[in-house]
């Protein structure tokens, strides 16, 4: 009978594999074309990439045409190279090529005023200012009264510079005006392809394995079904194959089958009791949900702010403290200013009431903790208790804050005792009793009044 | 029957035990919740909630145990701003110098630095500025930092503008800001800004 079975299955394999029929096909058939499918899917996705690179260059080309195409202004590559160390040195803390910062836009400026007017002004704004000059009075009161700092530039100079500002200008216009379409589906579809792709292909296999699943158990039905029908032709082993069925109901009666759920059950029920109660206390995981939903993982990961910059307290005082709003306005009281976040600052400033931050970390009040004594005295960096805080985009506890996990860092932390004369004596009495370096433990690290009085 | 109930007891009594854990915005249960709340007025921890932990209360004021928020002060807060036109003194005994905050060539003349010019105190100001300022000035003061580079208009140090600029400037700017750059008088200090000033003057050098 057994005979039988794969004899027929290679028949229908071979006959499956010539229709290329995805629905009847056998495990043979289905591995060779899963083959087949993701060979032709690296092809296509190779195909793709190096079309998209060759969109890339192609519209890259007009670009640098424009560039080079408008007279006036020299569009010599080595005096724009040379504007550009110029405008990075000199304009950049105050002049954007196409945003306002301290002062104007510079973008355009060959368009508003004539090269000599500029001249005049980058050399000495405040004697054009003071000569009357209509456009330069008209500046100096657009932009809060403030004066532009003087340049002793040569004129080749300032030309340098603006034959930069319009290369760059041109350059952004050019960018904007390209269908968004073309460049951007490229950049995009090269930088998430992987994954894509990757989830794509899974996708795909799961579905062609449930298929197979699927059709085997048809043929399997069929056969059976098949055989039954000749069962006369079959000897006896044959046909208790065939008709054997399996009893759940003899199973759930067996003593010994019973004993083992319940075994199996009873360690789970005790182990999950004795989790819940350990979690009794501690508030490890607590992720609340902020008033402002501030990102540490953009602000201290991608921007790489120290934490010390908005946390002010942590090498001064016993807490880290929460940022005052006015440390927020260092940066967004100029960039992001139209999110509906950060208009939630602006918002409390305004009307002069606090931010309600939810305090995660909440060290029960019978413990004394000091960040100050940790951070600035103990060097301890603040991933070590706060976990990977550039990667989390809603602050977590990470720490559990339980005592046992203070003791134990306390009794392995090695002090850093060089170049520190207050532990010269320690460091000699401790080496009289102990081959071991001074550590937290040796230094009262687990007196129980250092932390609880 | 009677089995049933007992496995379905045991079964709810763990689902109860697994929820004491803290996750999201659930802080889980606390052992002996009175000593976890502080007593006295905390300035982290603002509970505004007159009636959290009534169940346990024995305040003699009948309001919850946890109630922890000053009703005296503005929103009730529990701390306070110092009190308007009051400065604080400290060990270098330095009051704040009343110069107007547009005034840097004045600043520049008066200001000097009361710290000596040594390679502890350099030191000290190169930590410093790796903490307060790099993400903006950059490593090498080139306004190359990371934040820098998005927010714009960042100065160079050794750019012809303000390369010579004096060190009662640079404190200056530090403590009232200038351009695209607010005060960072409220995270430094007068001399941790002193300090900074004193490796500025370096990267305006290189």
């Amino acid at each position: 009978m057994a005979y039988y079975i794969c004899g027929s299955l290679k028949d229908l394999s071979a006959s499956m594999i010539k229709s290329k029929n995805f629905m009847f096909a056998t495990q043979r058939s289905a591995y060779l074309s899963i083959i087949t499918f993701v060979f032709s899917f690296f092809i296509l996705t190779s195909a793709w990439a190096q079309s998209d690179t060759t969109d890339v260059e192609s519209t890259d080309q007009p670009t640098t045409e424009a560039a080079t195409s408008q007279g006036g202004i020299s569009s010599d590559p080595a005096v724009i190279t040379a504007g550009e160390a110029l405008f990075q040195g000199n304009c950049r803390a105050c002049h954007a090529v196409n945003q306002k910062l301290v002062g104007p836009a510079l973008a355009g400026i060959y368009d508003r005023q004539d090269m000599d007017w500029i001249k005049a002004f980058v050399k000495n704004s405040q004697a054009m200012i003071a000569s009357g000059d209509e456009y330069s009075v008209a500046l100096y009161e657009e932009y809060n009264n403030t004066m532009m700092t003087s340049f002793n530039f040569s004129d080749e100079e300032i030309e340098s510079i603006i034959a930069y500002v319009k290369f760059e200008a041109e350059n952004a216009a050019a960018a904007a005006e390209t269908p968004e379409g073309v460049p951007e589906d490229g950049t995009t579809t090269t930088a998430t392809g992987p994954s894509k792709y990757l989830t794509a292909v899974i996708v795909g296999l799961v579905v062609v394995l449930l298929l197979i699943l699927i059709v085997l158990f048809l043929i399997l039905g069929f056969l059976t079904k098949f055989l039954k029908e000749r069962k006369d032709d079959l000897d006896e082993a044959d046909r208790e194959m065939i008709d054997q069925k399996f009893d759940f109901g003899k199973l759930t009666r067996n003593p010994a089958f019973i004993g083992i759920v319940a075994f199996i059950f009873g360690i789970f029920v005790v182990k999950a009791v004795l989790d819940g109660l350990y979690q009794v206390g501690i508030q490890q995981g607590y992720a609340p949900k902020q008033p402002i939903a501030f990102s540490h993982k953009l602000h201290a990961g991608q921007y790489e702010i120290d934490c010390n910059y908005c946390h002010t307290g942590v090498r001064k005082s016993k807490s880290a403290n929460i940022p005052s709003a006015n440390i927020c306005m260092n940066c967004h009281g100029q960039i992001k200013t139209e999110s509906p976040e950060i208009q939630k600052i602006y918002a409390a400033i305004e009307e002069n009431t606090p931010i309600e931050w939810v305090r995660v970390h909440n060290l029960p009040d019978l413990a004394y903790f000091n960040h100050a004594q940790h951070v600035a005295v103990g060097n301890q960096e603040c991933e070590s208790c706060h976990g990977e805080i550039k990667e989390m985009e809603v602050v977590e506890q990470f720490a559990p804050l339980t005592m046992g996990w203070c003791i134990n860092c306390h009794k392995e932390t090695n002090i850093n005792t060089k170049g520190n004369a207050y532990y010269d004596n320690l460091v000699e009495l401790h080496s009289q009793h102990s081959k071991e370096p001074l550590k937290v433990e040796d230094l009262g690290g687990l007196e129980c009044a250092k932390c609880h009085y | 029957m009677y089995h049933k109930i007992n496995c379905l007891l045991t079964i709810a009594l763990t689902g109860l035990l697994a929820a004491c854990g803290a996750k999201g915005d659930r802080t889980g249960y606390e052992y002996s919740p009175q000593m976890y709340h502080s007593v006295p007025y905390d300035g982290l921890t603002q509970i505004t909630d007159q009636d959290a932990g009534k169940l346990i209360s024995n305040r003699e004021d009948g309001k919850g145990e946890f109630y922890n928020s000053n009703p005296n002060n503005p929103h009730e807060m529990n701390m306070r701003q110092p009190p308007a036109n009051t400065v604080s003194r400290n060990q270098y005994g330095l009051l704040p110098i009343n110069i107007h905050k547009d005034s840097f060539d004045l600043a520049a003349q008066v200001l000097k630095s009361p710290l000596p010019d040594n390679e502890e105190v350099l030191a000290q100001g190169k930590e410093l500025y790796e903490r307060f300022c790099i993400h903006c000035h950059g490593s090498t003061g080139m306004g190359d930092g990371l934040v820098g580079e998005v927010y714009l208009g960042v100065t160079t140090y050794n750019s012809a503008a303000v390369k010579d600029k004096a060190e009662g400037h640079i404190y200056h700017v530090i403590t009232h800001g200038k351009g695209r750059m607010l005060s960072h008088a409220s995270q430094l200090s007068p001399m941790e800004r002193w300090k900074i000033v004193r490796y500025v003057q370096t990267l305006q050098k290189q």
